[in-house]
């Protein structure tokens, strides 16, 4: 069920929000001991929230489509009396006394907190194998990876623990989940949505945004989270327009739809390159026009990404690696000691070049309105599984999976990651859909009218029936 | 002692009292590397020390 049909059926008296609650509580009771989802769950709060919003509704306060739907926090948004671990040692025992800001913003819309979900350790990488909580595993195949860092997110909304997620995205950690469990990501405009009360990893690339079962849920979710917050330094105080896309079928007509001819579709799995061009096709029959462009070096855009990100995390943990380093896992633990000795010089200068390639995307964009590319250049990767072969040739499994996103990050430019079709083993693909700065409406248009015309994200994982 | 035009990474990581692997060397080699090899682009009139804001950004690039 999704979040938009889960609001008509509480609005035609055909469920509660208490009941709603209850089936995604069972999910979580059933799955989560293989799944691992959820790190925290708020079981009894979900339930007396839950009575309050039926209350409500009964009494005539309409908080909106999100009022009553139950809603998971990945484990770094602060959550006041709540364990906030960052999926971490450090902060095993942190219970915050405050909210995050789109914590506040959710539970002011009505959303129902059903628990606190698991992440790769302080949302360091991207597979989620967390070395203090375990692995959270992919529901179309546990022996798999979800992604991540926000894998416990991707994992509650696609087998209904609860019908919405919040996560982050620092170098892919929405989009790269969302790919690998079929389920819809947005990474908004940097400045979109307050960071205000989420744990830290790179102050200039950390995004929050939605997830979601499809697009029109993401597009309800972001209007609850979306505007200025003045705790948040990068926060922009910028209008929220009405995100929602219409109902019925979209036309495209008189969109220009970007496709790169280098990087993005070079090195992937055929499956990939057939689903996304499939996207391209469908888009195209819509009514827009695809048109080839040529990007920046995406390769040099990954590295001032990985620059920037290796020197902002080891600042966000000089204090507590100094002495807590055995209470960091091997790979994270590696990644900050790395940005630990980079020269400061490097830092700067990659903010340079960042703000230069920046002006070159967003002169390309004044000649297409978004782009279409692969989210991940491969299916979901096996668990523990360090090299994975891509037409061919072996890759790092990690640099692999971030190849296609990470470079988003730096230049700060909404994109929203949608299923775009499956492997021949029935694993979700993914594509991404990149647009102008604040233009994340157009996105959630494309998408709606991709998504209503392909209809991928009806199929769910195996053993996951529609609630 | 260094083996490249870029920083002793062995010897930055021992100052600090750390370890680093021989792939976190090569790849910490790798980005310094790229880095040197994008200096061209680099605009040295602007200023880099500020906060990343897009909408600064955008200004710029408009100019």
């Amino acid at each position: 069920m999704t979040v938009l049909e889960a609001a008509a059926a509480l609005r035609r008296k055909q469920l509660s929000s208490v009941e709603l609650t209850v089936q995604c509580l069972a999910r979580i009771e059933k799955h989560n001991p293989d799944l691992n989802a959820f790190i925290t769950i708020t079981a009894s709060t979900a339930l007396a929230e839950a009575r309050k919003a039926d209350e409500e509704l009964t009494l005539g306060l309409d908080r909106g489509l999100l009022h009553g739907i139950p809603l998971a926090h990945k484990d770094l948004f602060c959550t006041h009396g709540v364990r906030t671990t960052s999926g971490s040692k450090v902060f095993s025992s942190y219970i915050p006394n405050f909210d995050a800001a789109v914590v506040e913003r959710l539970r002011e819309a009505g959303a129902i907190m059903v628990g606190k979900t698991g992440m790769h350790e302080h949302a360091y990488g991207i597979t989620s194998n967390n070395p203090h909580f375990g692995a959270v595993r992919n529901p179309w195949d546990p022996q798999r990876i979800p992604g991540g860092s926000s894998g416990g997110s991707a994992v509650a909304v696609a087998t209904g623990m609860a019908l919405m997620a919040t996560g982050t995205d620092t170098g892919g950690s929405i989009r790269v989940p969302a790919a690998y469990c079929g389920i819809t990501g947005l990474k908004p405009t940097f400045g979109r949505v307050s960071k205000f009360g989420a744990l830290p990893l790179g102050f200039s690339l950390d995004h929050v945004g939605p997830m979601t079962r499809d697009v029109r849920d993401a597009a309800a979710m972001l209007q609850a989270m979306a505007g200025y917050d003045r705790r948040d330094q990068t926060s922009a105080d910028q209008p929220v327009p009405d995100f929602m896309p219409p109902l019925g079928e979209i036309s495209l007509q008189g969109l220009r739809i970007g496709l790169p001819q280098n990087f993005f579709f070079e090195k992937l799995d055929p499956q990939v390159d057939n689903a996304v061009h499939f996207m391209a096709y469908t888009a195209q029959d819509l009514g827009a026009e695809l048109i080839d462009i040529r990007v920046p070096d995406g390769h040099q855009l990954n590295v001032l990404a990985q620059v920037t990100l290796l020197a902002e995390a080891a600042s966000v943990h000089e204090p507590y690696i100094r002495k807590q380093r055995s209470s960091y896992g091997d790979d994270v633990r590696t990644l900050v000691d790395m940005g630990r000795v980079l020269p400061a010089t490097d830092y700067l200068q990659a903010q340079r070049l960042r703000k230069r390639i920046l002006g070159v995307y967003l002169d390309l964009l004044k000649q297409v309105d978004c782009f279409l590319v692969p989210a991940v250049p491969i299916a979901a990767p096996l668990i523990g599984q360090n090299e994975i072969a891509i037409d061919g040739q072996m890759e790092d499994t990690r640099l692999a999976t971030t190849r296609l996103v990470r470079g988003f990050n730096a230049l700060g430019l909404p994109v929203l990651s949608m299923p775009a079709g499956f492997s021949r083993d029935g694993m979700p693909l993914g594509c991404q859909i990149v647009g102008r700065p604040w233009d994340e409406a157009l996105l959630l248009q494309i998408g709606a009218a991709l998504e209503d015309r392909t209809g991928h994200v009806k199929r769910l994982p195996p053993g996951f029936p529609p609630a | 002692m260094s083996t490249s035009l870029g920083p002793d990474w062995k010897a930055l990581a021992a100052a600090q009292k750390i370890e680093l692997t021989e792939t976190a060397r090569e790849r910490l080699e790798g980005l310094s590397k790229t880095l040197l090899g994008l200096r061209g682009l680099i605009d040295w009139t602007e200023e880099p020390a500020q906060i990343f804001q897009l909408a600064a950004s955008q200004e710029d690039s408009a100019e």
